[in-house]
């Protein structure tokens, strides 16, 4: 057990601070604000090229998809920087954690090499399709159909909270071909094919982030299925193996704290909210551990357990404490104030409710790793 | 990084297990608070537990990941200061067992001690005392409690020293309460599995699932900040190491006798000998707002 960082992972974070440094430009605060605005998402694509270029977008990939083999921590070094400072690869993130990967280990050889390149170039943004109005935290019980006629499927239904769905080229879709979890197929869909309608939701999440996403007889041909008919449920599973300790959320939860505690030293405020900032701190180190111990497993390729449950919800807890923080002792955060605090407020409301509810979190935690008995259905 | 215990590690605690297997289990006729074994410090001893710390091989994240186990036991015995605080007092040797006098106030093991860590707010002396300058206190602490019966002198400690001896009580504090919730959690869970109402047992009702839950990841959580504590060996981090814990214990206390209703105010039931031993610690360094004055210290002095 030894919790210090090889020489080659501190060399690769400051690499990638080095890129920051040279790469975001001074208004970058400003625009981090809205996660998937215009702004960002046209910046988003010229950072995610320039950092293909560098050698940064996928380090962790294979080298037959663009990446250099490097380990799991790699890759979550990466996301710790790139989350610490506002996630300027907005959308992509997704790609680089978990689409990618699934795609190397689901995909056929023609949706390989038709969606990862651009992917590893930085040239692509995808969506989600998961949720729908009456299937959120139960998302088995989508409705969302996919019907097969000849060579194609014929895709009815609805999707909705769908983040970056006004700007995606490319939705990955839950749908259902049969009844029950082994009735829900994965789609890959073009989002220029005729048929899908995206609807803005104005949220607190801010600009152009969730969306309602109709399909109207939408029809893609049958080679756009990931995996088998009826495999969908498994690779989903995978995928949210990847997901639910993806985003390192603490990195910017902390550097927030730490700046909303300079800002209260500079206003001789700080003595007062003591015992709250540690309170706070504590939080996102608990939260850093255990998502470190996660990386840890992946990196020995060992299968992840519940332990993951638990990274995602002390994460949780972290954004949910330093966020407090932020508005009761640095109110001004929220009113014309620091723009990143403000933003990262906006980032962390959703980080018990995006990728799964926390609650579904606790409850897993309370049967896989304390060995409760399940509540009776 | 790596989460996982060295091979000299995984025969430290394959002996370990060996050791104490027989103090397992409150004894069943035990109605008492301080339980405590003068059998099991003695095979520590005889077995060499309490110089882990400065062991080639094993150190202080070894030392701390045993205490936190002996912290499970039932039986409390004075083990987390002489694995993680004697092997860094200046002067010595030191004598153990070891137990530390805040501003004069009963603490764990005083009445056993030979060695008196004396602390006064940033100020850190040591002493060596002898049966006379101490006395037991009877306490529902689940320790035995013990205080001073009249002043003694210490060696006083540079400040460098007190930081440094500061440092090691807490990560000697947040490893003990980590085991202590672990096993308070583990004697709940048992409890809820089996205790049925409403036809059906109390564990599967999703309200106290979730706080069970919480609870769960709150004990991890104070674990993983105690062993990056012992590892890292900075003040930030055992700062962050205490208080953390004390946080957590506040909140585990409450929950656990709750899950466990009238059952877990009995004792019959061992629950009490891990949340009361949690409920001594508590006030432990400055408390929770001393703990906090250093993690602002030393966690946010940029």
């Amino acid at each position: 057990m030894d919790f210090a960082w090889d020489e080659k992972h501190v060399a690769f974070r400051t690499q990638v601070r080095e890129f920051l440094r040279a790469n975001l430009p001074d208004d970058w605060e400003h625009l981090a604000h809205g996660p998937a605005s215009e702004a960002q998402t046209k910046f988003s694509k010229e950072f995610c090229a320039k950092l293909g270029k560098a050698g940064l977008l996928v380090p962790h990939w294979p080298a037959a998809w663009g990446g250099r083999d490097a380990d799991p921590w790699t890759g979550f070094i990466l996301a710790e920087e790139m989350w610490c400072v506002g996630e300027p690869r907005g959308g992509q993130y997704m790609n680089v954690n978990w689409i990618g990967p699934i795609l190397m280990r689901y995909g056929t050889p023609e949706q390989q090499q038709r969606y990862i390149p651009p992917m590893a170039r930085g040239e692509s943004l995808w969506c989600q399709g998961f949720s729908e109005p009456e299937a959120g935290s139960d998302l088995a019980s989508l409705r969302t159909r996919a019907e097969r006629i000849g060579d194609v499927y014929r895709i009815n239904g609805q999707k909705i909270w769908t983040s970056y769905a006004g700007a995606a080229d490319t939705c990955y879709l839950l749908a259902r071909t049969g009844e029950g979890k082994s009735g829900v197929s994965i789609f890959l869909v073009p989002m220029d094919t005729p048929g899908i309608e995206v609807r803005d939701i104005p949220s607190l999440i801010g600009e152009g982030d969730i969306h309602e996403v109709f399909f109207d007889d939408v029809e893609v041909p049958a080679s756009a299925r990931l995996g088998g008919e009826g495999e969908g449920w498994t690779i989903v599973r995978a995928a949210l193996q990847l997901e639910r300790v993806g985003i390192p959320r603490f990195a910017l939860a902390q550097r927030m704290l730490e700046r909303a505690v300079s800002i209260l030293k500079t206003r001789g405020q700080a003595r007062e909210s003591e015992t709250a900032a540690a309170r706070a701190r504590a939080a996102c180190e608990v939260a850093r551990l255990y998502s470190h111990q996660i990386i840890d497993q992946r990196s020995r390729g060992l299968p992840t357990g519940p332990e993951a449950s638990a990274a995602r919800y002390a994460t949780v807890m972290c954004e949910r404490i330093v966020g407090e923080f932020v508005v009761e002792h640095c109110p001004d955060a929220l009113a014309d104030g620091d723009p990143l605090l403000r933003a990262h407020h906006q980032r962390a409301i959703v980080a018990g409710i995006a990728s799964g509810a926390a609650e579904i979190q606790l409850n897993l935690i309370a049967t896989e790793m304390l060995g409760l008995p399940r509540e009776p259905r | 990084m790596d989460f996982t215990l060295t091979a000299d590690q995984t025969t430290l605690a394959t002996a370990l297990e060996g050791l104490i297997a027989p103090f397992k289990d409150m004894p069943v006729n035990f109605r008492g608070f301080a339980l405590a074994s003068d059998s099991l410090e003695a095979q520590l001893a005889e077995a060499e537990f309490f110089d882990i710390a400065t062991t080639e091989g094993l150190g202080p994240v070894s030392a701390a990941l045993t205490v936190e186990r002996l912290a499970r036991l039932p039986f409390a015995c004075e083990a987390a200061l002489s694995m993680l605080v004697r092997p860094f007092l200046p002067g010595g040797p030191w004598e153990r067992p070891i137990a530390v006098v805040e501003q004069g106030r009963p603490g764990r093991f005083v009445a056993q001690a030979k060695t008196l860590v004396l602390v006064d707010g940033e100020k850190v002396s040591v002493a060596r005392v002898t049966p006379e300058d101490v006395e037991s206190v009877e306490s529902i602490y689940a320790y035995p409690m013990g205080r001073l019966k009249k002043e003694v002198r210490g060696e006083a400690l540079s400040s460098s020293e007190a930081v440094r001896v500061r440092r090691w009580l807490r990560v000697a504090m947040a490893a003990e309460a980590a085991g202590l919730m672990q096993a308070a959690l583990d004697s709940t869970v048992d409890h809820l599995r089996v205790r049925k109402q409403f036809g059906r047992p109390l564990g599967s009702f999703q309200a106290l699932r979730h706080r069970m839950a919480e609870c769960a990841v709150l004990t991890g959580g104070a674990r993983w900040l105690a062993l990056k504590a012992a590892s890292t060996e900075s003040e930030a981090d055992a700062a962050l190491a205490a208080f953390q814990a004390q946080e957590s214990a506040t909140r585990l206390t409450y929950e656990l006798h709750q899950m466990l209703g009238a059952m877990g105010m009995t004792l019959e039931h061992p629950l009490h000998l891990w949340t009361y031993r949690l409920k001594a610690l508590l006030g432990e360094l400055g408390g929770r707002a001393g703990n906090a004055r250093e993690v602002a210290r030393h966690a946010f002095s940029a």
